[in-house]
């Protein structure tokens, strides 16, 4: 197994607060890793660390290399994000957009070359984008914008994608036809793949493997079954679950009603 | 689906060349206009008279021909040089702030300005002699020395630092050295009128030398400016996506804004404070050619330095022989049109 991405005790604090707390992990070569965890647990955070957007203690090793020895762009090459509420600039074009994703290959001053609008075309095409070229970003519906923003992080060219709950304002089909993408996207070129993710059914389904983070920590990791456990789901996200088979070898996590509405059943 | 297949905005040379004659036209029109029309035919002859080994006889008299090169020419050039750094500057600020309404004066380089030029008129008579005039001096230092000090209370906050902080900081900074500024100007009445006429803003000016004397800065920070401009387009989609594209934000803003702030410190210290170019000039930009910097920068500078020759050809001539200042001229057509920006306008920084 090649270690594509290996985080060795990473803390952030933040006004004196510990957002994350000696996280290790290690994602191998074309893997899936899906991290899940009640909100506020760093899931978001542990993305900006890798990416370098929050200073952290510990250190991330990418492909080899300490991220800290990276100059920023070098990094950028490696480590592409598709953020949960991405800026959407008013006025700019999807084809411009998608273009950013070049900026670190492309020279700051002679600009884009015929192989980084190559990419771009070639993105543009693979995400069945091809049609809204010229469309302003802002005037996109969810799914459209979602696979431009997943466009955009592509054409970085990257072999680290990280997708930060790249599903949550999509709906059920949405959902699904950008998580197939992505994980066709893996197994095309193999990419690794680090996504922060809500919906625990769909974690179950997509990445090879979990980690729960609950208050900057790692409280469990492995495949499905093990992570998804309805004890450690009430622990910490306070939350009564059912793991149902889903008939089909997977797993389903339903959410249950307590037996006495508004009674106090978190403990 | 093929690279040649898309089109990513950029600079269509057709629309420079068009800007271009846009200028032209307005500098012919600013040089053959004013209180003593000159004829064009004159004007050209006059023109190739001064090139190298030509000798043309342009039927200008003496007075006419100090009228079109030590008055009209200088300033119709000085206009251009004013109006191109302003529109330029005003870009520049817009992107690295990712606020629409941003403008050359936002960090305190305009209440500097005007506390500096204060000073120099209300006190000129006392200070030390230095080589070049003290109003233009002092009004660089205030303007450069205006933002620097916004720059300092902004890096001294900790923590929740954003681009907005930097704004907050320009506002204080502005409020005081105004305050001083006011207080300066109420205790020498006598001076009030001067100052109040370069608060407003003015390009009389009198042969070549102040064209030459902010050249070099208008020629430097459009420059960087300009190169910069890809850079403003990454910082579009925010600070925190602007690292994981590979692009240090802060860095790429301190660049931005320093080189529009000495730009426009070195226009302010021999125009005065001329509003509304610096926002209406790429917001017209925008709208028209889209809103990709390395569009909108090299047409703005372009477009305003037709514009400021325009208002200010409006300014001496409206009222001749009486001049209107320059920046009541942009501010009357520049007011509405911020109206309508800010009625279509998506809310701050979004």
């Amino acid at each position: 197994m090649t270690v594509a991405l290996s985080l060795s005790g990473i803390s952030v604090r933040f006004n004196g607060s510990r957002i994350l707390d000696s996280v290790d992990l290690e994602i191998a070569q074309g893997e899936w890793l899906g991290i899940i965890g009640p909100n506020g647990a760093g899931k978001t955070t542990l993305l900006r660390a890798i990416t370098g957007a929050v200073e952290f203690e510990g250190s991330v090793t990418i492909e080899g290399n300490r991220s800290s020895t990276l100059k920023r762009r070098d990094l950028a090459r490696s480590v592409a994000l598709v953020p949960q509420h991405p800026v959407l600039p008013p006025g700019m074009r999807v084809v411009d957009y998608v273009l950013l994703g070049r900026t670190p290959h492309v020279h700051a001053v002679t600009g884009p070359s015929h192989h980084d609008l190559d990419v771009v075309a070639r993105t543009l095409e693979a995400l069945t984008l091809s049609a809204f070229t010229d469309r302003d970003v802002t005037t996109l519906s969810g799914g459209e914008l979602q696979r431009a923003v997943i466009a955009r992080a592509l054409a970085q060219e990257s072999q680290i994608l990280l997708l930060d709950e790249p599903t949550t304002a999509l709906d059920i089909g949405k959902q699904q036809e950008v998580l197939e993408l992505v994980d066709r996207l893996r197994k095309d070129r193999t990419l690794t793949v680090v996504s922060a993710m809500h919906d625990l059914t769909i974690a179950a389904q997509f990445p090879d493997r979990l980690v729960m983070l609950a208050e900057g920590r790692v409280v469990a990791e492995g495949d499905g079954r093990t992570v998804l456990d309805p004890v450690l789901i009430r622990d910490h996200y306070s939350a009564d679950v059912r793991i149902l088979d889903d008939g089909s070898g997977g797993i389903v996590v339903v959410p249950l009603r307590s037996q006495e509405p508004m009674s106090d059943s978190k403990n | 689906m093929k690279g040649e297949e898309i089109r990513p905005s950029r600079l269509r040379w057709w629309w420079l060349v068009g800007a271009f004659a846009t200028l032209t036209v307005a500098g012919l029109v600013a040089i053959l206009m004013g209180a003593v029309d000159l004829d064009a035919r004159s004007v050209l002859l006059s023109v190739v008279d001064r090139l190298p080994f030509v000798d043309v006889d342009s039927g200008l008299n003496g007075r006419q021909e100090a009228i079109l090169w030590e008055l009209r020419m200088p300033r119709v050039a000085l206009g251009g040089i004013v109006g191109a750094m302003l529109a330029a500057a005003g870009g520049s600020y817009q992107g690295s702030f990712r606020n629409p309404l941003a403008d050359p004066y936002l960090l305190g380089a305009a209440a500097g300005a005007g506390l500096g030029a204060t000073i120099a008129i209300a006190y000129g008579a006392s200070l030390p002699s230095t080589p070049i005039d003290a109003l233009p001096l002092l009004a660089f230092i205030g303007g450069v020395g205006g933002v620097a000090a916004t720059y300092a209370i902004g890096y001294s906050v900790k923590a929740g630092r954003t681009p907005v902080t930097l704004i907050l900081a320009g506002v204080a900074v502005a409020a005081f050295l105004t305050a001083v500024q006011t207080y300066l100007q109420q205790r020498n009445a006598e001076t009030l009128r001067e100052v109040y006429g370069w608060i407003l803003g003015r390009l009389s000016t009198v042969g070549w030398g102040e064209v030459w004397l902010v050249l070099p800065y208008v020629v430097a920070s459009t420059v960087v400016i300009l190169l910069g401009a890809r850079r403003l387009d990454v910082l579009s989609v925010g600070d925190d996506e602007a690292v994981t594209l590979g692009v240090d934000p802060s860095r790429v803003r301190l660049v931005m804004v320093l080189a529009a702030t000495l730009g426009t410190a070195a226009v302010v210290a021999v125009s005065g404070l001329i509003g509304f170019v610096g926002i209406i000039v790429p917001h017209a930009v925008r709208i028209v050619f889209g809103s990709s910097y390395r569009v909108v920068l090299p047409l703005s500078i372009v477009f305003g330095a037709a514009f400021l020759i325009l208002a200010d050809l409006l300014a001496r001539t409206i009222a001749s022989p009486a001049e209107i200042p320059i920046g009541v001229v942009t501010a009357f057509f520049g007011a509405p049109f911020f109206a309508i920006v800010l009625r279509s306008s998506r809310g701050l920084g979004s």
